[in-house]
């Protein structure tokens, strides 16, 4: 057996639980895949070391696989910061330069939005493997042509789309694509805050540099920062990508401080060819609701972040009513505990719910770097062991490209007040994550 | 509806009927009757809970107390025997509880919302801004009048549910002495935080919602009570029950026990739950 079939046979084993052979591109968080690749380690570079950067980093010094060797960032103090963990590590102000160093196999970008196609472009010409953050690109055409550069050079490459690899999220797709909530009819998602999303600035001259999120010339504000992680929870439930895509910003509220150009407003709609509807809402100068994603169903809702499950049905079996009877039919007396303030009606999020798993971590999406337990290590481990195999595992990288391109197309939506539908010419092959 | 009989016991059948009316759901267990009995009491049950709710729904404006929240505040409006009759009572629970139990707690504070006059049968709101919500009256109402109902049918053992807040009880359980109804810890699921044992009588629950909401208003001042114990009422009517739970949780600690001495044969208790354990109180 070689080394390839050994690993894709790795399947059945557990992600916290998780029956993996559903999903073949977890297969790299497997036991029995982890040690097929021990004590093998893979030269990193990262191109990037702001926040989220920094972020990697402090999993990568635990991942014994993973030996940093080159770091770049162009901002002098957060270079200072990223080698602090790693002092053998050469550095860099140019990524051009770091693609040089014949030593790096793979590189990690976490830059801003404009710079992730131009950058894993020139990575994947270097010959280097590579994981840059999401979106994908900063343009419809920058997205496909990283999509077909990479098939056509055989890289690997991963995109920062944790959710795919989030046990509670992977647990909730295998019992939806079950039918446990019967036919998906819907999904939401929101992701509310109340800040300025502004990082503070040490003299002037920098305020693009480090508020990049904010200006249209670096970033697509909302929806590649935000939406993008919660665009592919359609697809992933339903099997299918949406069709039209129709949306509405503005800015309401955080241009009063500053020249930002992006919106703090975003509502989208996307809806897919059986005509169920996804939508997708922000806002930043609210945050009661915090950050949501639901898949309705006809006998149920699933709460992808809080990983609970609702059913729709009224009178559960179980009920005081039915103890009571049960107990009749039993010759038998007992109590049967019900009382309460009061029955939930309708709104199946007031009715009681089940976890969908034990230990669940929520996240509550108020952080802009990261948040612990998310997914993030998963994709991280999953990018080493795919630089170490060379395999690109099947189908997530379609899910992530797909993500950035509606993200692009609702901002386009928005910008041009159209319904839009995705040309022809940024279609690549798609198959279900089922 | 939906609707449910077993005579997997032959002794004692069973039929459930479950719908949703007054926003919440309504189970009514029979026991002793056959399929076909128990499924024509069932859609008599409804039908009379389904009247009940229409004539007390505020939001309906070809409710009778629709026309009374719209026209009584400029004029006596004249209203039916049953509506009427409702209202007398609310007054009499209104002046009853010391004023904590109200149909207006937010407009008129403290005072007597409306005026009845007896030989005309007509209502006056006292002001206009009083608008009147039957809401924390018309479950109890109707719990009692679905087991007066069955009773008069003939039925002599059973338990009427509404949405688990309100609870009459009919005789008692066929292995028993009694319908043994435990009280659900709000924070731990399943968990028991006291038993109430029910035989020809009525137990009512209040508190905040499933939802952690503040929901109930003090009278006195206009604004949501927040507390977080459960106020727990026993006793022969359902419709006492409910309403001494509402106006105890509403009065300040100190007033309660005179507030229930009001009330003979009742019997009320302060439930103070949390995710390791509960404390109660009796109030006297
Ligand atoms: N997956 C997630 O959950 C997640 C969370 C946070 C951020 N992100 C993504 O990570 C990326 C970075 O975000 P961040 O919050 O770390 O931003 P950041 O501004 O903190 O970091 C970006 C870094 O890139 C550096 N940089 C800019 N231009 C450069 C260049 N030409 N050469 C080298 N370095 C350059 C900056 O100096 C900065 O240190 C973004 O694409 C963002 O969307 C993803």
């Amino acid at each position: 057996m070689n080394r390839k079939e050994f690993l894709s046979d790795c399947g059945k084993m557990g992600l916290a639980g998780v029956t993996l052979s559903l999903f073949p591109w977890l297969e790299s968080c497997s036991p029995k895949a982890k040690l097929a690749v021990q004590g093998e380690k893979v030269r990193i570079g990262i191109i990037g070391t702001g926040s989220r950067g920094l972020f990697h980093i402090k999993h990568l010094v635990q991942m014994p696989q993973a030996e940093v060797v080159a770091l770049c960032d162009n901002y002098r103090p957060h270079l200072d910061n990223a080698a602090q963990y790693y002092p053998e590590a050469k550095l860099y102000d140019d990524y051009r330069r770091l693609l040089e160093n014949r030593d790096v196999q793979g590189v990690i970008i976490a830059t801003p939005l404009y710079l992730h196609a131009p950058m894993t472009l020139a990575a994947m010409e270097a010959g280097k493997e590579v994981f840059c953050e999401k979106s994908m690109a900063y343009t419809l055409d920058e997205a496909l042509e990283v999509y077909n550069r990479r098939k056509a050079l055989g890289r690997v490459l991963f995109i920062g789309q944790q959710r795919l690899f989030d046990p509670k999220y992977v647990k909730a797709m295998q019992m939806i694509h079950e039918g446990v909530i019967g036919e998906v009819v819907g999904v939401r998602n929101y992701w509310y805050r109340n800040n300025n999303w502004r990082r503070e600035v040490p003299s002037p001259e920098l305020e693009r540099h480090i508020n990049w999120r904010l200006y249209s010339e670096y970033s697509r504000g909302l929806m590649t920062e935000l939406a993008c992680h919660q665009l592919q929870n359609g697809s992933w439930a339903m099997g299918q990508l949406p069709e039209k895509v129709m949306g509405a910003g503005s800015l309401i509220h955080w241009n009063k401080e500053d020249k930002r150009d992006v919106y703090d407003t975003v509502s989208a709609i996307f809806t897919y060819p059986n005509g169920v509807n996804m939508t997708f809402e922000s806002i930043i100068s609210n945050k009661h609701f915090g950050m949501g994603e639901q898949i309705l169903g006809t006998k149920g809702t699933i709460d992808l972040v809080t990983a609970m499950h609702y059913t729709d049905e009224p009178a559960p079996k179980g009920s005081g009513m039915h103890q009571f009877i049960e107990q009749i039919e039993r010759g038998v007396m007992s109590n049967s505990v019900f009382a309460g303030t009061s029955w939930a009606a309708e709104s199946s999020a007031l009715a009681p719910g089940k976890p969908i798993m034990q230990d669940v971590k929520v996240v509550s999406g108020e952080s802009s770097v990261g948040a612990e337990a998310d997914g993030s290590k998963e994709l991280l481990e999953a990018f080493l062991h795919a630089v170490i195999t060379g395999k690109q595992p099947e189908k997530v990288l379609e899910e992530s490209y797909y993500a950035t391109q509606f993200a692009l197309l609702a901002d386009k939506a928005m910008h041009e007040n159209a319904i839009l539908t995705l040309d022809e010419k940024y279609k690549v092959p798609y198959e279900p994550l089922k | 509806m939906q609707y449910h009989h077993s005579c997997k016991n032959p002794l004692y059948p069973t039929s459930l009927c479950s719908f949703v009316a007054m926003h919440t759901m309504v189970e009514v267990l029979m026991v002793g009757c056959t399929q076909a009995e128990g499924e024509r009491l069932a859609h008599e049950v409804q039908q009379r809970v389904w009247d009940m709710e229409r004539r007390f729904n505020r939001f309906d404006i070809t409710s009778p107390l629709s026309v009374v929240n719209t026209k009584a505040a400029a004029e006596a409006v004249s209203v039916d025997d049953e509506l009427y009759m409702a209202l007398e009572v609310c007054e009499v629970f209104r002046r009853g509880t010391k004023g904590y139990f109200s149909v207006a707690p937010t407009s008129v504070v403290g005072l007597a919302p409306y005026l009845l006059n007896a030989s005309q049968h007509t209502v006056q709101l006292c002001s206009g801004d009083v608008q009147i919500d039957m809401g924390g009256f018309a479950k109890g109402f109707a719990a009692e009048q679905i087991k007066t109902l069955l009773i008069e049918a003939g039925i002599g053992r059973g338990v009427v549910n509404f949405g688990n807040s309100s609870i009459a009880a009919i005789g008692c359980h066929p292995y028993g002495e009694w319908w043994g109804v435990g009280v659900e810890n709000p924070l731990c699921k399943g968990i028991q935080a006291c038993e109430v044992r029910l035989c020809n009588s009525a137990m009512s629950l209040s508190g905040r919602t499933p939802n952690g909401e503040y929901h109930i208003i003090n009278p006195h001042t206009g604004v949501k009570v927040a507390q977080d114990e459960l106020i727990l009422v026993e006793g022969r009517s359902a419709l006492v029950a409910e309403v001494l739970s509402t106006a105890l949780y509403a009065a300040p600690k100190l007033e309660r026990g005179a507030i229930l001495s009001q009330f003979a044969g009742y019997e009320a208790t302060e439930i103070y739950c949390t995710a390791d354990g509960v404390k109660s109180r009796k109030i006297e």
